[in-house]
């Protein structure tokens, strides 16, 4: 009998002990489901508008999984008690009309109560009409046309047009002059030749560099305007080497830089492209080959590894499993979609803890003044509905890769 | 009591036989003759083992983060120009600087100064100079020109270039401070150098 005895309490102790180290390797674990749908209760959609095929797919589809992100930490997290949020993507292909048209399936679900995307300024300005007569909120992280938020007549006097749209990402009232500042003073280029893609985006952007660059003393040699939908830029490549340029300013995206650039050197002008954020995307270093290194691009926020709120994001994108990189956006991304849950958040308290009839209304008037610490540093909006943070970085092409290499922050 | 005894063996059937206890080993007389002891030892390692792992697996509390990088935990914003003797000069101008450090660990300029060519920026205090964290502290920057062929004409959206220093990192950051700035400095560079012509 003594045996027995001695026997039970011994494992009785070791389950005793086995049951703690169970219960403290829980709180290891940060507590909380690990299911997408933690709030239960009312749905809200997320929408999200990007090119999710095409040439620009890798930017879009970065965009995408960014706010998916965002949704999902809402809901393992409870962000919002009794909302269990949902991401819904359209794919806009780039181009403005069908923009507008996903716009006003966007509006048609009463379970939207707010838009991330687009990516292209064309887009955006195609959908901004649609969502503001409807009272949808729509958080770009990537539109950096000035007019979009401060009117066609920026330059003189600022006007905000809708009321429902806002953005994450700096205007590129600031990105051209940026550019500009560091061709001009840190590369010593003083001879530039601009090639737009006469889109809102590219044209926009080219002429907020060229006035800087102008401005600074600079010499623009020459202009060209390219067709987008081609791949063939031989006649401009060689115009670019005959005119002298020692730097070229391109305002578009990656699909046409990446060639541009390779045609231009192919050509024999050894000289750096330089673009914005359209072309910041790894995919813009595989289309230019090995003649791209030197080429220039600037983007908005701060390098990631500056920020440790983005190295989170990025662990978290990758314990997430996406298939596609985040891209130039994603940080954008994600805090434009928390944007939408913080001003969920913000009604729904204010509501008894319910969403109210008039919730789109509600949300548009609660981003106005939304204010947290997100994956791109504080995340609030301007009386334009523009980001209030306005941080830029100069990229550089370097043995196949981008690397950051100057930072600066606007603070007038 | 049920009533049901044992069951006895009936016909073709065998009565199994009891087998003889087998020798016992060495081991097992050893343990016979110390089994209290054996007892306690195993009791007293499992209760050791539990514990330590408990205690090694306790939730540790998370290391602490490591400070912003310099240009994240600072702002530098345009005050305004200086009025009097130091931002009198026609070939200079002189202006003040708010610099604010709104977390992590003191910060340090190391270095100020302006990119174009053509001009050079002193500063009061000159660096380097720190700054504690969450405070505030007013510079007077003074750019003079030193060649108007070289100089800017009008720039849109100038910067002042700084080398930050805190504990976590030395970064080089440019300031953008935005149009009252360009305007006061374009005002500058026309009095100074209006009738060179590049």
């Amino acid at each position: 009998m003594r045996q027995r005895s001695l026997i039970a309490i011994t494992a009785a102790l070791a389950a005793g002990a086995l049951t703690l180290t169970a219960c403290g390797s829980r709180d290891d674990d940060g507590g909380g489901s690990d299911s997408g749908n933690g709030g239960g209760g009312t749905t809200v959609v997320i929408g999200v508008d990007a090119p999710l095929t095409g040439d620009l797919s890798a930017l879009g589809l970065g965009i995408k999984n960014s706010a998916d992100l965002a949704a999902k930490t809402a809901n393992k997290e409870k962000t919002v008690e009794g909302v269990t949020f949902k991401v819904e993507a359209l794919d806009d292909q780039g181009q403005p009309s069908v923009g507008q048209q996903n716009a006003t399936k966007f509006v048609a679900n009463d379970k939207v109560l707010g838009v991330v995307g687009p990516l292209n300024s064309s887009v955006g300005e195609s959908m901004q009409k649609v969502f503001d007569t409807a009272k949808l909120v729509e958080v770009s992280p990537a539109n950096t046309n000035p007019s979009l938020t401060q009117g066609v007549d920026w330059q003189t006097k600022k006007v905000r047009p809708y009321k429902s749209y806002f953005r994450t990402a700096t205007t590129d009232a600031i990105q051209g002059p940026f550019a500009a500042q560091y061709v001009y003073n840190d590369s010593k280029k003083r001879k530039v030749f601009v090639i737009d893609d006469k889109k809102t985006y590219g044209a926009g952007l080219a002429a907020t560099f060229t006035q800087e660059f102008k401005k600074l003393g600079g010499k623009v040699v020459g202009t060209e305007h390219i067709n987008p939908d081609t791949k063939d830029f031989n006649a401009v490549a060689t115009k670019v080497k005959n005119s002298g340029a020692d730097v070229v300013y391109y305002g578009g995206e990656y699909p046409q830089a990446g060639p541009l650039s390779k045609q231009i050197k192919a050509a024999g002008a050894k000289i750096p492209l330089v673009g914005g954020d359209g072309i910041y995307s790894a995919d813009f270093i595989k289309l230019a080959g090995a003649s791209g290194n030197g080429d220039l691009a600037t983007s908005v926020g701060a390098p990631v590894e500056e920020l440790p709120s983005a190295k989170e994001f990025v662990a978290n994108y990758k314990a997430e499993g996406y298939k596609e990189a985040y891209e130039a956006y994603g940080g954008y991304s994600y805090d434009s979609a928390w944007a939408i849950i913080e001003a969920v958040k913000k009604v729904v308290e204010a509501n008894d803890g319910k969403l109210p009839s008039d919730a789109r209304a509600k949300v548009v008037d609660a981003m106005q003044d939304v204010s947290f610490d997100g994956v791109t540093g504080k995340v609030s909006f301007d009386e334009f509905g523009d980001a209030t943070n306005k941080q830029l970085t100069v990229y550089a092409v370097e043995n196949g890769a981008w690397g950051s290499v100057k930072s600066g922050t606007f603070t007038g | 009591m049920s009533g049901v005894g044992p069951v006895e063996p009936g016909e073709h059937t065998l009565v199994r036989e009891t087998p003889p206890p087998r020798p016992r080993g060495r081991l097992a007389l050893r343990y016979e003759r110390h089994r209290r002891t054996v007892l306690a030892s195993a009791t007293v390692l499992v209760a050791l083992a539990g514990g330590g792992y408990l205690y090694a697996s306790r939730p540790q509390p998370r290391p602490a983060p490591p400070p912003p990088y310099p240009s994240q935990a600072i702002d530098l914003v345009y005050v305004a120009p200086v009025t009097g003797p130091p931002g009198a000069a026609a070939d200079g101008f002189s202006f003040t600087v708010l610099l604010s450090v709104r977390s992590g660990p003191p910060v340090t300029v190391t270095r100020l100064t302006q990119p174009y060519d053509g001009l050079s920026a002193t500063s009061s205090p000159a660096a380097p100079f720190q700054t504690k964290s969450h405070s505030a502290r007013k510079i007077i920057v003074t750019l003079r020109v030193t060649e108007c062929e070289k100089a800017p004409r009008n720039p849109g959206l100038p910067f002042l270039d700084v080398t930050l220093r805190n504990a976590r990192a030395i970064e080089a950051h440019s300031f953008i401070l935005g149009t009252r700035y360009a305007r006061d400095l374009s005002r500058t560079l026309a009095v100074a150098c209006g009738n060179v012509s590049r």
